[in-house]
């Protein structure tokens, strides 16, 4: 199974990576994108099996990301990992077709939760 | 617009939760005495239904052992002037969008402006409340402002 993790941020990338490998799903291959442009365009090429992005970033934020694929006709599994987890943000994915939104700062523990419904486990 | 402003209390615990999540393995975060940090510093804005700026300030030392830990670098590695204006940032993000979490919305997050020394604060920003923290000996200092009406 290939996962996309789209954040401007590198070190976040990192986190979110180092993070997946703690939850159990290291065994899955990961593929990086650091806007929602660029993680649309990939999404669209290379087919992952799950997405997940930040919210907030330069090109095109994460919500606009989603709203494309959907509006492409992508139905990929898309989660967000943001800083913003209010219940407004939190309304305005599930009404996108987002599975789940994951706040920072996250543990293991809620990426095994979010994303077992999604992913099998590889130990 | 909102004239509220978020918590000692609340900045305080949210910013010990970041830290717990990303950084506490190797030293939890302390109370401390704060003061001018030099080094580091990094600030977000909040715009809608509640206005204010959030920032964090922290020194060289504190900055690059940030960046390692949550690049997951060994000891010996040096962070990268990039790298370390990324790390910052996303501090930043973190607890600027907890503390947009807390406030009352619509509102929007802008993406996080870092610089080496103080970022300057507009002229109409009033601090609402300042945590004073201590790190591997040295202060951290975030900070929330307000503007304008809301600070009035």
């Amino acid at each position: 199974m290939k996962i996309l993790v789209a954040d401007d941020s590198r070190v976040m990338r990192q986190i979110v990576i180092r993070t997946l490998r703690q939850a159990g799903f290291g065994g899955h291959d990961v593929v990086e994108a650091e806007n929602g442009r660029i993680a649309m365009d990939a999404v669209l090429a290379d087919a992952p099996d799950l997405v997940l992005s930040d919210w907030n970033m330069p090109e095109m934020n994460g919500i606009d990301c989603l709203v494309g694929l959907r509006a492409a006709g992508c139905a990929v599994p898309f989660g967000f990992v943001t800083s913003e987890g209010s219940d407004d943000m939190r309304a305005r994915a599930a009404a996108a077709g987002a599975l789940f939104l994951i706040a920072k700062p996250f543990t293991a523990e809620t990426f095994a939760e979010a994303l077992s419904a999604v992913l099998a486990p590889t130990g | 617009m909102s004239t509220a402003a978020p918590t000692l209390d609340d900045v305080r615990s949210l910013t010990e939760e970041v830290w717990a999540s990303f950084l506490g393995e190797a030293e939890p975060l302390l109370p401390g005495a704060g003061g001018p940090t030099g080094g580091w510093s990094a600030a977000i804005t909040v715009t809608g239904g509640w206005e204010g700026m959030v920032t964090v300030e922290l020194t060289d030392r504190v900055a690059a052992a940030v960046t390692q830990q949550m690049l997951g670098m060994a000891e010996d590695e040096v962070a990268s002037d990039e790298d370390v204006a990324d790390a910052v940032g996303e501090l930043v993000n973190m607890v600027g969008g907890n503390v947009k979490s807390l406030m009352p919305g619509p509102s929007t997050l802008s993406l996080p402006v870092v610089a080496v020394g103080r970022v300057a604060r507009p002229s109409d920003a009033v601090e609402a409340c300042r945590v004073e923290a201590s790190w591997l000996g040295e202060p951290v200092v975030v900070s929330v402002h307000v503007f304008g009406a809301a600070a009035a």
